[in-house]
């Protein structure tokens, strides 16, 4: 019953800073694109397919602790092309090399679903297990490859991940983790989608979001 | 908190090739724990009053609670002034900001003065605050670095490293290869990189190397292999300087940047945010503030406005302590027909204290000469830095300084390796100081260009 209780809490918590936040949204590209800025100053991206009306990206905006802007994060989707990745190896001195995995999230009507690429280890030296800290861990016998993969759609709605619901395949140097969304995870979004949908689309061309 | 930042204290910078300053032989102030000044030590030689006086204004600023006091540093030319300066700023350590400016660099066609002056009283203010940052720690497994054929250019390094779980390549930028060169990182050693920052730290040998039967120290520290991901997030503490953080939130952001670049003058607006954004952070407990020390060198060289602003400047509660250096006497207040002692207003000279320096002894100019010799490196008989005493004595000593190398390289010339009484007179006679060189035009000033009784020459003629 307490577990119940908190997981709606999360939700509602969730939802209401969505519902709060100041919305900005356009359709470009084929996709519903929504801007929010969060009342503490935190701004947030998520674009929706128009045919699918499923998340195909989802970016958070990252300010450093002195205020310096770091760019965006993404939490699904491709991540940002490096245009400065030379650049930062004279900066900083040290880059992963490209050769090294790298995980992409996206998000399908029934699943979460993570993709690592670059990993080109036969498909039972892997290990793929949810844990008790909230994450889903990835490990490798050959110790090459170990990651704790957090799972925020989860944490929103105070779930955490469960074994049954988790598989995953190998194919093309690609670890494919699947993770069967919980049916609260999937009323959250539909009720997300319905407040999205709604929002007053503006022209395609040069919208200002606001910033501040 | 303090251990923290004790511990994330890290190296402060790679080789660099120095090069000899006027002031380079400082490494302090020369005291004792009861600020007593030793008679030669650090660098520092004589003006034994002047520098006790700092050690106590030294205490002062380590205490931090003294915000905007201001010292003026008072004397004639070529006796010690910026070298107790530097010697403060030395013993203030790295972590408490110092600024050290001249009166005359606020003088300049992009920004105004009072904006210099805002900026470098905002760069002696320091903020310690903790922030996250990646950190990479793992067991190295090799390091491979390509140097180019010719020997000239860009190396290209790999760096692999591993926990218990994983391991993971990295590309290596050329800085961070000359660092882990420097701290002579091999294989089996266990390490730590700022990813922010690029800067390396090595934590001991993996234990699984233990049995290797290479050179290790007795010294040499064991540790295990870091277990999980090689990334960690950890919070770690740094001290920025209040203009540091006003630049970061004044660059003009999207497209915009492009052209502007960097702002020369930063807006009041984004300074009030940032003080209040501090002072919040100091509430929280997620900041600290340092104040540090700005050094204003030739302090005369401001004028009247200067003056006032710093006047107002300095009741601030975050104002550092501001230290001046001036070496004029009762003269005109730059920007009025005025005058002051040391050209500065009485009413800000109310406000300061006073530390007078004073002309050098016989036997004090003998020891900092010395102490050069030594810096410049340059072997001297003692016969030769008896007379270059005396020349310091009866000319300045910033000429006697300035004989040290130019005689080394005459003695050089003659392959011997001591410089000697001779080499010394060559140089003298090489070169006119200030006295003689005026008594040179003084005698022939008739031949000279725009002399003064050019105009009386012309009538005659």
């Amino acid at each position: 019953m307490q577990v119940e209780a908190s997981v709606s809490m999360a939700t509602e918590q969730w939802f209401k800073l969505l519902q709060d936040a100041k919305k900005t949204a356009i359709i470009q590209d084929g996709n519903r694109k929504v801007h929010f800025l969060f009342e503490n100053g935190k701004e947030f991206v998520e674009e929706y397919n128009l045919d699918t009306n499923v998340v195909v990206r989802r970016a958070w905006r990252k300010k450093g602790d002195l205020g310096q802007d770091l760019g965006w994060e993404v939490e699904i989707g491709d991540p940002e092309p490096n245009i400065n990745a030379i650049d930062k190896l004279e900066t900083a001195g040290i880059r992963e090399s490209s050769s090294n995995p790298i995980v992409s999230r996206r998000i399908t009507k029934t699943g979460l679903e993570w993709r690592i690429r670059n990993l080109n280890y036969p498909v039972d030296v892997y290990s793929v297990t949810a844990e008790d800290d909230g994450t889903i861990t990835v490990r490798t016998s050959n110790k090459k490859y170990y990651k704790k993969l957090t799972v925020p759609d989860l944490e929103r709605v105070g779930l955490r991940p469960e074994q049954d619901r988790l598989s995953f395949k190998h194919q093309y140097n690609t670890l494919i983790i699947t993770y069967k969304k919980p049916p609260k995870l999937i009323e959250l979004e539909k009720k997300i989608f319905e407040m999205v949908s709604k929002l007053k689309v503006n022209k395609d061309g040069d919208v200002q979001c606001p910033t501040k | 908190m303090s251990i923290t930042a004790s511990k994330v204290h890290e190296v402060r910078e790679i080789t660099r090739i120095e090069r000899i300053g006027a002031h380079s032989h400082i490494r302090g102030l020369g005291l004792n724990d009861s600020l007593e000044a030793r008679n030669v030590s650090q660098g520092m030689v004589g003006q034994f009053r002047a520098r006790r006086a700092t050690g106590v204004i030294l205490e002062m600023i380590k205490e931090g609670k003294i915000a905007g006091r201001a010292v003026l540093l008072a004397g004639q030319p070529g006796t010690g002034k910026t070298a107790i300066a530097m010697g403060l700023a030395q013993s203030l350590g790295s972590d408490t900001p110092f600024t050290l400016m001249a009166g005359s660099e606020i003088y300049s066609l992009e920004m105004s003065k009072t904006e210099a002056l805002t900026q470098a009283i905002r760069k002696s203010i320091g903020i310690r605050i903790k922030e996250e940052s990646e950190i990479i720690e793992g067991e190295v497994v090799e390091i491979q670095i390509d140097r180019p054929v010719t020997g000239v250019g860009a190396k290209i390094g790999k760096l692999t490293l591993k926990t218990t779980e994983m391991e993971t390549i990295y590309d290596l930028g050329n800085k961070m290869i000359d660092c882990l060169m420097k701290e002579k990182v091999q294989a089996g050693d266990v390490i730590t990189i700022d990813k922010a920052t690029g800067k390396i730290s090595k934590l001991g040998r993996s234990f699984t190397r233990a049995r290797d039967y290479d050179a290790t120290g007795p010294q040499t520290r064991f540790v295990q292999c870091p277990e999980g991901e090689l990334q960690k997030r950890k919070e770690v503490v740094h001290t920025v300087t209040l203009h540091e953080i006003d630049v970061i939130n004044s660059r003009t952001h999207g497209f915009l940047a492009l052209f502007s670049g960097d702002t020369g003058e930063i807006k009041p607006e984004v300074r009030e945010q940032i003080n209040m954004k501090v002072s919040e952070w100091r509430e929280e407990g997620k900041a600290d503030i340092v104040p540090g020390v700005l050094f204003i060198d030739e302090v005369h060289m401001l004028d009247i406005e200067c003056f006032s602003f710093l006047n107002r400047a300095l009741e601030n509660e975050m104002a550092p302590v501001v230290i001046m250096a001036t070496n004029r006497g009762i003269t005109k207040i730059r920007g009025t027909s005025y005058k002051s002692p040391h050209g500065i207003p009485i009413d800000l000279l109310d406000r300061m204290i006073i530390v007078p320096t004073v002309p050098y002894q016989e036997a004090e100019l003998k020891e900092i000469l010395k102490i050069r010799c030594e810096e410049e490196d340059c072997e001297m008989s003692s016969d030769a830095l008896l007379v270059l005493t005396r020349i310091a004595n009866e000319t300045s000593l910033r000429y006697a300084i300035q004989l040290i190398t130019t005689s080394s390289l005459i003695c050089r010339r003659n392959k011997t390796t001591e410089v000697s009484v001779d080499d010394v007179k060559r140089a003298y006679s090489l070169f006119l100081d200030e006295n003689r060189s005026s008594q040179f035009l003084k005698e022939y000033q008739d031949d000279f260009m725009f002399y003064e009784n050019e105009e009386h020459a012309m009538e005659t003629n």
